[in-house]
């Protein structure tokens, strides 16, 4: 355990070095990482030309917005599509031959990629927050420790989720495909599609116990303050019990998946 | 040290006739056959030896080299290296050996190549001071000084290979397994790749297994060779003796003063070249001795010198027999 943890911030660093060595795909990564502004566009339409939401004003739209482009900065799927190259390339191997699993390998990759792409957008989320009129987050540090929690969280469960999907590829070559399905349900009881609150009652109680809601909405909401106490512990228990889930599933899988592993591509 | 015994993998593979129907039916009803890519194998290397692989496209070769480095799980039989099962892929095996592919790049491709050494310091959780050691004689041997600040992706292949070998050597691996590593290096590239094996197997004892398709190479580094064919292994001894088993001919190779008419040959052997005043007789291996000292004594003999028939010749021979 020491050993794997010595190795990540050399592994990060250079995941962050292999992030950063193209200028264009640098460029392309941080523009995209604004894309849940796009929705937020649409929504500030729906706003200026039918009234608020169920009461979601243009300051609401633009917190949860702002919000959620970090949260989509810290997705983890990129792990499904780099695992599935591996598979076709047969790169997989190279990283089977190392003694460090897989799954950090991946995990620090898709680290350094994302401190490259936080590292352009906090700033600007920063500026934005304390400039744009209506775009404000309560400052209680309480709150804002436990968004950073919920962050974390959000984060690893996005990333263990990921990762025990790309699993798939011992069986299927679809996995990007199943991941896309899988992901697109998803979006409708994380908060990706909107927020949780505009959805009816039956998404909402869904999402509540699904763990898409733990890699968006939740630590959005938390940081709106709208969440009291007991949704605030809830929310964590889902989002730690996904986790669990997870991390139990993906053992399970690989330990049946590696048998099947046949090395192709050389 | 290396020990398998009763081998075998197999692999279940997809089969389709060609074309729409057969691809629109296979949607509907798939159709398996099972691949018997190792079958029945067994041997063991002790330490410190040089092994050679040999063997046809499909033999079975990097099945085997696969199954050795954990990253297959048998089928059937048993596989020890150092000790450990490989495909447990415990991280105390993985840091002992190596397995460097010709075609198959294990360094980060993206980055200089003294960066992706140091990736590979932190996966193998080398100490500075041996890392710097190893690193040092690496770069000293191989000559990668002037490689360092390059991408690897930018290298020459001959480039690539070195800096490849300096990588999966870092960690001083006491196994390695090498699949191809001179695959379409040009003859300086490959002299320095079996030199550089050579010496590593003298200063560190690590047991190589080598595969080729470059008899120089096997002959270069290897006395013991493997033959291996339709996954099942045909042979298990000393390169000489795989020679002596499979060639009962030899060849002389007689320089006259001056051409001479095919009849002379009559008698000494069959004609296996001529090229102006050098011709090569294939003579029974039995033989050879008084075939070579009858030609001394009745012709004009200006030189002549006798050896075994190519071991691409030889292994070719081995293949057809089987």
């Amino acid at each position: 355990m020491r050993d794997l943890l010595a190795a990540y911030p050399p592994l990060v660093r250079s995941a962050t070095q292999l992030a950063v060595t193209y200028r264009g795909r640098t460029i392309l990564g941080v523009i995209t990482g604004f894309f849940p502004l796009l929705t937020m566009a649409v929504w500030l339409t729906v706003v200026a030309e039918a009234g608020p939401p169920a009461g979601w004003t243009t300051g609401d739209f633009l917190s949860y917005y702002a919000a959620a482009t970090l949260l989509w900065n810290l997705s983890g799927d990129q792990v499904v599509w780099q695992w599935d190259a591996d598979m076709r390339s047969g790169d997989l191997s190279v990283r089977l031959l190392r003694p460090v699993h897989p799954f950090h390998q991946y995990a620090t990759s898709n680290l350094g990629h994302r401190l490259v792409s936080l590292t352009m957008l906090v700033p600007v989320l920063v500026i934005a927050a304390l400039l744009v009129p209506g775009l404000d987050y309560p400052t209680n540090p309480v709150r804002l420790a436990a968004t950073a929690l919920a962050l974390a969280l959000a984060y690893a469960v996005g990333l263990t989720m990921a990762s025990t999907f790309a699993l798939i590829g011992f069986w299927s070559t679809q996995t990007t495909n199943a991941w896309m399905l899988w992901w697109g349900l998803g979006s409708f009881t994380s908060g990706w599609v909107a927020p949780l609150a505009l959805m009816p009652d039956w998404v909402r109680t869904a999402a509540a116990i699904l763990p898409f809601r733990t890699t968006m909405g939740f630590p959005v909401e938390l940081l709106m303050g709208r969440l009291d106490v007991r949704q605030t512990l809830f929310g964590f228990a889902v989002g730690l019990g996904w986790l669990a889930v997870f991390a139990l599933l993906y053992r399970i899988i690989w330990r049946r998946g590696i048998r099947r592993y046949q090395a192709v591509a050389g | 040290m290396i020990e398998v015994r009763d081998l075998a993998k197999h692999f279940p593979v997809h089969r389709r006739e060609p074309g729409l129907r057969a691809a629109l039916r296979s949607l509907v009803r798939r159709e398996y056959h099972t691949v018997r890519a190792v079958e029945q194998v067994s041997f063991t290397i002790p330490e410190g030896e040089v092994v050679g692989f040999l063997g046809p496209n499909g033999a079975g070769k990097t099945t085997t080299l696969k199954c050795l480095t954990g990253l297959l799980h048998p089928t059937a039989g048993t596989v020890r290296v150092l000790g450990h099962t490989p495909h447990r892929r415990e991280p105390a095996f993985l840091r002992r050996i190596s397995l460097v592919m010709g075609q198959r790049n294990a360094l980060f491709w993206d980055l200089p190549a003294a960066d992706a050494f140091e990736v590979n310091r932190a996966i193998y959780g080398l100490a500075e001071a041996p890392y710097r050691s190893a690193l040092d004689e690496l770069v000293a041997l191989l000559e990668l000084e002037p490689l360092l600040g390059k991408q690897v992706r930018v290298l020459s292949l001959g480039e690539r290979m070195r800096c490849e070998l300096a990588g999966a050597l870092l960690h001083r691996p006491d196994v390695l397994f090498l699949d191809e590593p001179t695959l379409g290096l040009d003859v300086n590239g490959q002299a320095a790749v079996r030199t550089f094996l050579r010496d590593y197997n003298g200063r560190f004892g690590a047991t190589i297994l080598l595969t080729s398709h470059y008899m120089a190479d096997v002959t270069a580094l290897a006395r013991r060779v493997l033959v291996i064919d339709h996954g099942t292994l045909r042979f298990d001894g000393d390169l000489a003796a795989l020679v002596e088993a499979h060639s009962p001919h030899r060849l002389i190779r007689v320089t006259l003063r001056e051409p001479a008419p095919a009849h002379t040959w009559t008698g000494f052997g069959e004609l296996a070249a001529v090229d102006g005043a050098v011709v090569t007789l294939l003579v029974p291996r039995a033989e050879t001795a008084a075939i070579a000292a009858r030609l001394l004594t009745t012709l004009p003999v200006e030189d002549v010198a006798i050896e075994d028939p190519p071991v691409e010749d030889i292994i070719r021979a081995v293949f057809a027999d089987a």
